[in-house]
């Protein structure tokens, strides 16, 4: 078991990635608390083998309250922090509202950082070998876009910038942060992107439309969120002790490629 | 006024595409320039041009070129070929042929000139798009102008501040490469409007564009400008290879 021993705390904990990493965690031996805005988060199924916690990372006293109940029960120290709540608004900036673009970012961004801010005494306490380690969810398109996504385009690539920042600024104090950056990833969100991007007409279902977007795919399959899961175990692990500030691409080589041209 | 005046320029690979665009718009703008090339010079090359015959993957005949040469303002290394293989598919021929061109001459021009240009004079290499993302079945080729990129950082570093280095990362520009590729599409037109689909500018690019951006980075307006990697695609890999909208 890799975790044996920690204290994690996984936010969005209830969503697709987020709760495979929940129980991932648990499988590792860690101490897992999964916080969410409700227990059934966007997944009803099923009850994990972790401490829940309603938490609105928007919210400076919810978050607040969500360490005072982590230090009450963890004696006062955290391991592994993993900021996975996140939301996506399928718009252009011109169909976007500033209350939907204030709304993403106090999610996407805003959220990641009050929810590290106030860990890091938490983190400072950590006794693992390879030192704290915090998991922000970046994302491909913080990199390069998809069409119809551009204030969620924007928050990941702020919080890739934030990574980094993070990295440099607690280094020093045993805390490694870094960020996972998932390309398609088979979850409700992708779902809604397939839906909501109206792909559906024209004569296209969206079955057929999926599997030719997999097959863009180097992989040809979509990622599930157990591999996620996969590589922040592995950031989470001592293992990963020389880990730290980087942004890592989980995407199936989707954007290793240049656009495929229909030739 | 023009922004090369009273420069000289040297560019290989210059008979057609994208060098002769760059040497185009270069005498456009006040420069001399040599065109190199392998054979003989072509009937058609307007006379202002100089023409000298030379191979960049020839040691010899590139160390002939260099020693006619005194105080270069501008060289550009465009000369290149394409080789559409997967490494399993590639020969020890192919290798030779690609990296002497694309990997080799820049490395044997660059070591040539650098010491017979003028003091801040511009070196300015034409990588790819492809150096920095697959583009399927040009194994050697994308790993070719990955090269060119990392020697572009290497000479800027080491060679700063006598002269400076950048490199261009051209995108789909119309030359006979991509003519030839939608020829032999199964549905000619089809293929042409996915492409278009994809660049955000709206059009494929044109050797005139990558000219654009050769002709900044010869001038005196990028003068703190060395070391970089400029990508003129048309917003092409600024958006993800996947693009739902195109699969309907």
């Amino acid at each position: 078991m890799m975790l044996a021993g920690k204290t994690a705390l996984v936010t969005g904990g209830r969503g697709g990635i987020g709760r495979a990493i929940c129980e991932r965690f648990a499988r590792e031996g860690a101490r897992v608390f999964a916080a969410d805005l409700t227990p059934a988060g966007s997944l009803a199924e099923g009850q994990p083998p972790d401490d829940f916690i309603q938490l609105d990372v928007t919210s400076e006293d919810s978050v607040r309250a969500v360490y005072d109940h982590v230090a009450a029960t963890a004696d006062s120290s955290l391991d592994i922090l993993v900021n996975a709540a996140g939301i996506e608004i399928e718009k252009t900036i011109e169909e976007t509202s500033l209350e939907e673009w204030n709304r993403i970012f106090a999610v996407n961004v805003t959220g990641t950082f009050l929810v590290s801010k106030y860990a890091l005494p938490l983190l400072r306490r950590s006794q693992a070998g390879g030192g704290a380690s915090v998991i922000n969810f970046g994302s491909y398109d913080g990199f390069i876009a998809d069409p119809g996504l551009a204030a969620y385009c924007a928050t990941k690539g702020a919080v890739h910038a934030l990574t980094r920042a993070m990295a440099c600024d607690h280094g020093p104090e045993g805390i490694r942060v870094n960020a996972i950056c998932p390309g398609y990833v088979d979850t409700p969100m992708l779902q809604s992107f397939f839906e909501g991007d109206g792909s559906g007409g024209d004569g296209c279902t969206i079955d057929s439309l999926q599997q030719a977007v997999r097959d863009v795919h180097p992989m040809r399959t979509f990622g599930k969120p157990e591999d996620m899961a996969n590589l922040v175990n592995w950031l989470a692990s001592d293992e990963a002790r020389y880990a730290a500030g980087q942004l890592w691409v989980l995407d199936g080589g989707l954007s290793a490629q240049v656009q495929q041209m229909k030739l | 006024m023009a922004m090369l005046e009273n420069n000289t320029a040297l560019v290989t690979g210059g008979r057609q595409g994208i060098g002769r665009g760059i040497a185009d718009r270069f005498a456009a703008e006040g420069a001399r320039v040599t065109i190199t090339g392998r054979g003989a010079r072509p009937d058609d090359l307007p006379a202002h041009f100089a023409w000298a015959s030379s191979d960049v993957s020839d040691p010899r005949a590139v160390a002939e070129l260099a020693a006619g040469i005194e105080g270069l303002d501008i060289l550009v290394n465009n000369a290149g070929i394409q080789v559409e293989k997967t490494i399993t598919e590639t020969s020890d021929v192919d290798w030779d042929e690609l990296m002497g061109a694309n990997a080799k001459g820049v490395f044997l021009m660059c070591r040539a000139l650098i010491p017979r240009m003028s003091h801040g004079g511009s070196i300015i290499n034409i990588g790819s798009i492809s150096g920095q993302t697959a583009d399927p079945g040009l194994a050697l080729y994308n790993a070719s102008k990955a090269f060119v990129h990392g020697l572009t950082r290497s000479i800027a570093v080491d060679h700063g501040p006598a002269v400076r280095c950048n490199a261009i990362c051209p995108g789909w520009i119309m030359t006979g490469m991509v003519d030839a590729a939608f020829a032999v599409a199964d549905n000619p037109e089809a293929a042409k409007t996915d492409a278009l689909a994809r660049h955000p500018a709206g059009r494929l690019g044109q050797p005139s564009d990558i000219a654009a951006m050769a002709a900044w980075l010869a001038s005196d307006q990028s003068s703190f400008t060395t070391g970089q990697l400029f990508t003129v695609d048309g917003g092409l890999t600024a958006s993800s290879p996947l693009n739902p909208g195109l699969f309907r």
